[in-house]
């Protein structure tokens, strides 16, 4: 029908400390416009960092997101490790990528559970879904506790670690009480591995989208906190080299920044990207759950992402279980960093449970920070997700308004971004003319 | 404090807000009086609850609230057990999308059938919530009232008698 206008506007749609919306237009049948607006403070934080010294950063940028202030610490930290010229040793590595587990388990568990598996089931929000699988939920946040204690132990507390440092830690956690993670670990190594039998047995649409996946990569573990950018056939890079490959321009209609490789490329980031990219390095009991999941070794259906990050959830407590059997103190806690007196510049890149975050920080002879660049995952995927909105509009118009407005929310849900709000925070209108 | 009942005090907000801080400086004023033993102390987003008062006998919340009543205003809330309204998880705020407020909160522990037997919302009325740290004069007045009003409750003062 000609002039048939079908637009659907979601005004206020909710993210960490900010503002963002989602606006459908379809015109004749066809997706006219999308358009996913986010307001993003990571920005007003480029600019604090500025003056500050280069030891402030971790805690600083941690406070960016209380999900993910791990991610912000440890890419911080790598970054400016880089600046400083310091490689740190095995044992501070390994006890920086035991507390990313931790991080990943509390994130990932919260993600699957009360935000994402509510739009499988058909329920209004997660209290509805404990209404009906008490059981379920109820394992959901038995894991995500474990994430919670994990992080106690080795960060200090469990939102916003204060034992993370430039170079380390400012204490290493006892022998004792490392070990006594084993258990619960285990536990949640169990109760991941029912999150991915659970989560398999959903329906999916049938949706397919020929991403441009970016992840780190290491060759020999799965990827979390360092590695190389990756992309086949376009990218292998450290993150300085990627810092200058990723561009970022400003939108006219919002505050938000989008990223795009070489100022062209869109790309996708986090559990999608990263299992293409480094599925065959998961550990045998995470590719043996994939594989009874249906999954290959690639997956290309974003709705098919939460039985991805199941499987990462039994790699993260798989993976904290080996370290935490494997843990030797390090001693001392931390490299000694000094910013060299010529000035410096190093960058830093690690997977935050949503994707790949980049610091980049430029170091005066004080070690004051001139220049810092931070860009976080939800900037990089911001194409990416319209993009799949767009495609999936296109695939869904037969359904009327208050369905195609909840597949839209599902297909926003699917990347994990900070704007992915669990119950209903969207309102549709539908104007037709 | 010695065994009993388990008892959990928390005390909600950020210190960085000014009155917001008030469940906070409660919290950590109580676990210096009841001493350990307890578990009492802050608690930095309502999820933490979770777990953490699992099967509790008695949950205090101390948190700063908005009102019409005047700054420093002790508002004593009991949740009851009736299934409390409001705005389901992670739907609270308009300015988090991973958040869940604490009626969501109450709700999910209720639904999984971990909630506290009785849970307390003790409200202080505040005024000022910008950055820094530090409360206005009426409700660092009411922190103290605050305080007493809880370690006389009488399950805790059961538990501190026994």
């Amino acid at each position: 029908m000609a002039d048939d206008v079908r637009s659907i506007a979601v005004e206020g749609m909710a993210r960490v400390e900010g503002e963002g919306s989602l606006h459908v237009s379809v015109r004749d049948g066809a997706v006219a416009d999308v358009s996913l607006d986010i307001f993003e403070p990571p920005r007003f934080f480029e600019a604090l960092l500025r003056g500050r010294h280069f030891t402030e950063a971790p805690d600083i940028t941690a406070r960016i997101c209380g999900i993910c202030p791990v991610a912000y610490q440890t890419s911080a930290c790598t970054a400016l490790e880089a600046a400083c010229g310091v490689t740190v040793d095995s044992r501070i590595q390994a006890l920086r990528r035991l507390l990313y587990c931790g991080e990943w388990i509390q994130s990932h568990a919260l993600h699957i559970y009360l935000l994402h598996a509510p739009d499988f089931l058909g329920c209004a929000d997660a209290v509805e879904l404990a209404e009906r699988d008490r059981a379920g939920v109820a394992r959901g946040l038995a894991i995500k506790r474990t994430g919670n204690e994990l992080m106690t132990v080795v960060g200090g507390r469990s939102i916003h670690p204060v034992n993370v440092r430039v170079g380390g830690f400012w204490q290493a956690p006892t022998r004792e009480a490392v070990a006594a993670l084993a258990g619960p670990l285990d536990q949640a190594r169990q109760d991941a591995l029912a999150t991915v039998a659970w989560v398999a047995g959903f329906d999916f649409p049938d949706v397919e989208s020929d991403y441009r996946f970016v992840a780190l990569h290491t060759g020999d573990c799965y990827p979390v906190e360092s590695g190389r950018v990756v992309s086949r056939g376009l990218l292998d890079a450290t993150a300085e080299e990627f810092s200058y490959r990723v561009v970022e321009e400003h939108v006219a209609r919002s505050t938000a920044l989008h990223a795009r490789i070489d100022g062209e490329l869109t790309y996708l980031t986090g559990p999608l990207a990263r299992y293409a990219l480094n599925s065959r390095l998961l550990p045998e009991v995470a590719r043996r759950a994939a594989a009874e999941a249906g999954l290959e070794e690639v997956c290309r259906n974003p709705f098919r992402s939460i039985v991805v990050r199941a499987v990462e959830l039994v790699f993260a407590c798989d993976e904290a279980l080996r370290l935490v059997e494997g843990y030797e103190p390090p001693d001392p806690p931390a490299a000694a960093c000094s910013a060299p007196d010529t000035g410096s510049v190093g960058a830093g890149a690690s997977e935050a449970p949503r994707g790949l975050l980049l610091h980049r920080y430029e170091l005066d002879g004080r070690g004051m920070i001139t220049t810092a660049r931070i860009v976080p995952p939800t900037s990089q995927n911001q194409r990416a997700i319209e993009e799949d909105l767009r495609r999936v509009v296109t695939s869904s118009l037969s359904l009327d308004d208050p369905e195609l407005t909840l597949r839209c929310e599902q297909a926003v849900r699917n990347h994990d971004p900070c704007i992915s709000c669990a119950a209903h925070f969207l309102d549709l209108t539908v104007e037709e003319r | 404090m010695s065994t009993g009942p388990r008892i959990v005090i928390a005390g909600l907000g950020s210190e960085y807000r000014r009155d917001d801080g008030a469940g906070v400086a409660v919290a950590r004023a109580l676990a210096d009086r009841l001493g350990p033993g307890s578990d009492i102390g802050p608690v930095g987003e309502p999820l933490d609850l979770l777990g953490r008062w699992d099967g509790a006998e008695l949950a205090v919340l101390v948190d700063t609230v908005r009102s019409a009543d005047p700054p420093g205003t002790i508002q004593v809330v009991e949740l009851g057990t009736a299934a409390p309204t409001g705005p389901a998880p992670a739907a609270g705020s308009p300015r988090s999308s991973h958040g869940i407020g604490l009626v969501g909160v109450l709700r999910l522990a209720r639904a999984i059938g971990t909630a506290p037997r009785r849970v307390v919302l003790v409200g202080i009325v505040g005024s000022e919530f910008g950055a820094g740290e530090g409360l206005s004069p009426a409700v660092r007045r009411a922190v103290t009232e605050a305080v007493d009003l809880v370690a006389g409750l009488p399950e805790i003062e059961a538990v501190r008698c026994a």
